[in-house]
């Protein structure tokens, strides 16, 4: 902002992260001066936290060159070289109080003695500084998440008090709170603090940054002072040109036969949530992380408590429970495959054929087991194109791609006539998404209701019929295919107003 | 008014248990009048002073999330080490020194397993009990073996009038309470048992202050141990079977969360002596032996019942707070700059 005289704090040149030969960010260069506040923004998955990451000494990047106080370093110390971070999850405990928090990591005293006073001392003046009227003695878990995000930077700047990062910071925010911390980091610049604010909502970007760093698949793509740049073309930076391509042609609905209906489905995370799907329709649902879609993919299924109803071919369903709409047709694929969908240590046979292990059953005097299911199943692998050696493989040992068909082949053996589908291609290579994709329509087409949950906005753009935008825990757009556009999507999903940018 | 009692008993989370044995107390003192002697209080507190020098190293355990199955066993070996060492050398400065390292080296031991191999420390102690167990007999050829006389002191002794196990008790317990709220070793046992991974985070040594609490809770089963078998007069094969839940008992009777993160010393040595007066007043009315067990696990049913039902209704709260801040965060448009300030002003 005015530093421009002085030695950049912070330079990265050319950073570079690869895991295991795949390169995740590449050619990231920045300066940050005291008093800098810099916006990282970028879409999910286009690099931001790897980035974070190296910003503050927790991964070590793979090529590049860091520059502390205009001399190159070898390596990324964090704290010895006065950066912090203040990352999304919050790391406090609950338990302690908050000037326990904040003194965790260097307590005043001896040994075999804590100094409360000094404690207190130190800790009423970083409190102070932030010009935040937070008791010491509180413990944590009696604060918001407001005054808990302040006391993570109060504790994150008596570490290191040169470099802020700050990952996200307002998304379990109220709008207050949020005001609150902007006009702490707007004190904390004064007083020459450099800033690096990771935020998806480009609102926030304007109202704390001076300068912008854009991110598009792990490389830099656009970087300067925001005051020469509209939102509008921000937002075209972050999602960039390649999406604008007309996506593949589907098969539009055919008849309107309603498959699905959720009505005022409400609970803590989200509210009013109503829509439909008929058969062989596919809906996507768009926003950001934390605007509460999992969860309500979660409601459906009854895997969360939730008010209001839902109807399955025109009937309410009195109990909602996985089991019970499994009974029903209804199929739910989760977001965290490797945690709550498939049975990493069990077989690909089994994992294939245990939604659907009854009909393999088989019942007599002598008979025991299941007949069959060895054949089903590897015209299962065959059908969906696993690439295993064999079906006894176990599933942990399958590339992500191939462990989503598994879960994918599993639920369509059953015949479902309702899929929702959370993330599904989510750390998918591009070969087996394709697949994925081309399974899904087929779905679709075979007259079964789609509903896909993704953050992958571009796959929604492709796939869907209808793409319903959620932001905060409501439903706030519907866009059906002719009126598809990206940036107004993304606005939508990440507008703090209600009207659309 | 009613603010300031929920933050009192929120921060002092030793009142319930404390009140609880008054409210007992009285209760027995008007059925039976013999209750309120002092000499009854005595042997009160000396009975329940082995539980509870236990249940100050165990609190500090389960407060880093940890828990030990294996102090009986602790307790038996250590009994067992310094009878045998008596009966063969007849030094006294021998004998304690050992069974006291010993003791603290066998806790430390469970600490030190628990870390390394990343083990329940529930199924880590639960091998160690066994093993303890089993090295005492072996030692010992599962004989009772006779202490000398003058041992009795530890036992029944008097200084200055006070029973001798009630001073250990009382210097043990000033010693746990200083040691959790004013040493760096207290806050990072209660930032452990907190949140594992802010802890990680936030580089804390959590390893050594595993070993340690787990050493200390050695230590104290050691002290423990002298008592005991200074009170019971020599070695016998049942000493310290079951021990391990009484103590438990104690503490999370004592408001103590198994879950980790907070606990108070004085609940745990309240707890020991709330189910010492749950023995006391079965014993006046005179109840068979048999339903002192099935009483106790009741209660201590009871008190992880409450313990859960508070739990739930504070996460209620929580939820509903989230909720209306949906509300409020969907309905208050962003301000910026200088009104922004004046909208928080007028917040205040």
């Amino acid at each position: 902002m005015n530093g421009n005289t002085t030695t950049p704090l912070l330079s990265f040149r050319g950073l570079k992260k690869s895991f295991s030969g795949k390169t995740v960010v590449d050619g990231i260069s920045f300066d940050l001066y005291p008093g800098q506040v810099v916006g990282l923004v970028g879409e999910n998955g286009a690099g931001k936290s790897t980035t974070k990451n190296m910003l503050c000494g927790l991964l070590e990047p793979t090529g590049g060159q860091i520059l502390v106080d205009g001399h190159v370093v070898e390596r990324n110390e964090g704290h010895a070289h006065g950066i912090s971070a203040v990352h999304q999850e919050l790391s406090l405990f609950g338990s302690l109080t908050v000037a326990e928090n904040m003194c965790i990591g260097s307590m005043p005293g001896s040994r075999l003695r804590i100094d409360w006073r000094e404690m207190e001392r130190i800790v009423r003046e970083q409190l102070d500084f932030l010009g935040m009227d937070i008791d010491p003695h509180a413990t944590v878990n009696s604060l918001g998440a407001g005054m808990q995000q302040i006391v993570e930077i109060g504790k994150a700047l008596l570490h290191a008090d040169k470099v802020l990062i700050l990952d996200e910071p307002t998304t379990s925010l109220t709008a207050v709170e949020r005001e609150k911390l902007f006009l702490i980091l707007d004190k904390l610049r004064d007083r020459g603090i450099a800033i690096v604010f990771i935020s998806h909502f480009l609102e926030e970007i304007y109202r704390v940054c001076d300068s912008y760093i854009v991110l598009r698949d792990g490389q830099q793509v656009a970087s300067g002072q925001l005051a020469d740049v509209t939102q509008r073309q921000l937002e075209a930076l972050m999602v960039g040109r390649s999406f604008e391509n007309s996506p593949d042609t589907i098969r539009p609905v055919t008849g309107s036969c309603e498959a699905l209906r959720v009505e005022n489905l409400g609970s803590a995370d989200f509210r009013d949530i109503s829509f439909a799907v008929q058969r062989g329709e596919i809906v996507g649902i768009a926003g950001l992380m934390g605007a509460g879609r999992t969860e309500v993919a979660e409601a459906i299924f009854g895997l969360r408590p939730a008010t209001g109803d839902v109807h399955v071919h025109g009937k309410v369903v009195p109990e909602r429970s996985v089991a019970g709409m499994k009974r029903l047709g209804v199929c739910y694929l989760p977001e965290d495959r490797r945690v709550n969908g498939l049975f990493l240590n069990r077989a690909v046979r089994e994992n294939l054929s245990v939604a659907a292990i009854s009909r393999f059953i088989r019942r007599g005097l002598f008979k025991l087991g299941f007949s069959g299911e060895r054949q089903a199943t590897q015209a299962v692998v065959d059908s969906a194109g696993i690439a295993i050696p064999h079906i006894n493989v176990r599933v942990d040992a399958l590339s992500g791609g191939n462990q989503q068909k598994v879960l994918l082949s599993r639920w369509m053996a059953t015949e479902p006539e309702v899929l929702v589908l959370d993330e599904p291609t989510k750390g998918v290579d591009i070969g087996a998404k394709f697949d994925i994709h081309t399974r899904i329509r087929e779905l679709a087409e075979h007259g079964a209701a789609v509903v896909v949950v993704s953050s992958d906005l571009p796959e929604l753009l492709q796939l869907s019929h209808r793409i319903l935008v959620m932001r905060k825990g409501r439903l706030v757009g519907e866009f059906s295919r002719e009126e598809f556009d990206s940036v107004r999507i993304i606005s939508l999903a990440a507008s703090v107003d209600d009207k659309v940018a | 008014m009613k603010n300031t009692i929920r933050t009192v008993f929120t921060r002092q989370k030793w009142l319930p248990i404390a009140i609880a044995n008054v409210a007992f107390a009285t209760l027995l003192a008007l059925v039976s009048p013999a209750f309120l002697s002092l000499s009854n209080f005595q042997s009160m507190l000396v009975q329940s002073g082995v539980t509870a020098i236990m249940a100050v190293g165990m609190t500090f355990i389960i407060i880093t999330a940890g828990i030990d199955i294996s102090m009986g066993a602790i307790l038996f070996f250590t009994s067992a080490l310094f009878a045998q060492l008596m009966l063969d050398t007849q030094s006294y400065l021998l004998a304690f020194t050992a069974a006291m390292c010993c003791a603290t080296l066998l806790g430390a031991i469970n600490g030190l397993l628990v870390i390394r191999f990343r083990m329940s420390p529930l199924i880590t102690t639960l091998a160690t009990y066994s093993i303890y167990r089993g090295m005492a007999i072996h030692m010992t050829g599962a004989q009772n073996i006779p202490v000398p006389r003058e041992m009795g002191f530890l036992g029944n002794g008097r200084v200055m009038g006070l029973p001798v196990p009630i001073i250990l008790l009382f210097v043990i317990v000033v010693l746990g309470v200083y040691v959790l709220n004013h040493t760096r070793l207290g806050v990072y046992a209660r930032a452990m048992g907190s949140s594992a991974r802010s802890a990680r985070e936030s580089n804390l040594p959590s390893n050594s202050v595993t070993v340690l609490v787990y050493g200390m809770g050695g230590f104290v089963t050691g002290v423990a141990a002298l008592i005991l078998l200074a009170r019971v007069g020599g070695l016998q094969s049942g000493i310290g079977i079951g021990i391990e839940f009484t103590v438990i008992a104690a503490v999370i009777l004592g408001g103590t969360k198994l879950t980790g993160g907070s606990g108070t010393v004085i609940g745990s040595v309240f707890g020991a002596f709330f189910l010492v007066l749950i023995d006391n007043g079965l014993n006046l009315l005179n109840a068979s032996p048999y339903i002192y067990d099935i009483v106790r696990g009741v209660v201590l049913l009871a008190a992880v019942v409450v313990d859960r039902v508070s739990a739930r209704r504070q996460e209620q709260v929580l939820s509903a707070l989230r909720a209306s801040r949906l509300d409020e965060a969907s309905s208050s448009r962003c301000t910026r700059g200088r009104d922004g300030e004046q909208a928080l002003l007028g917040q205040r």
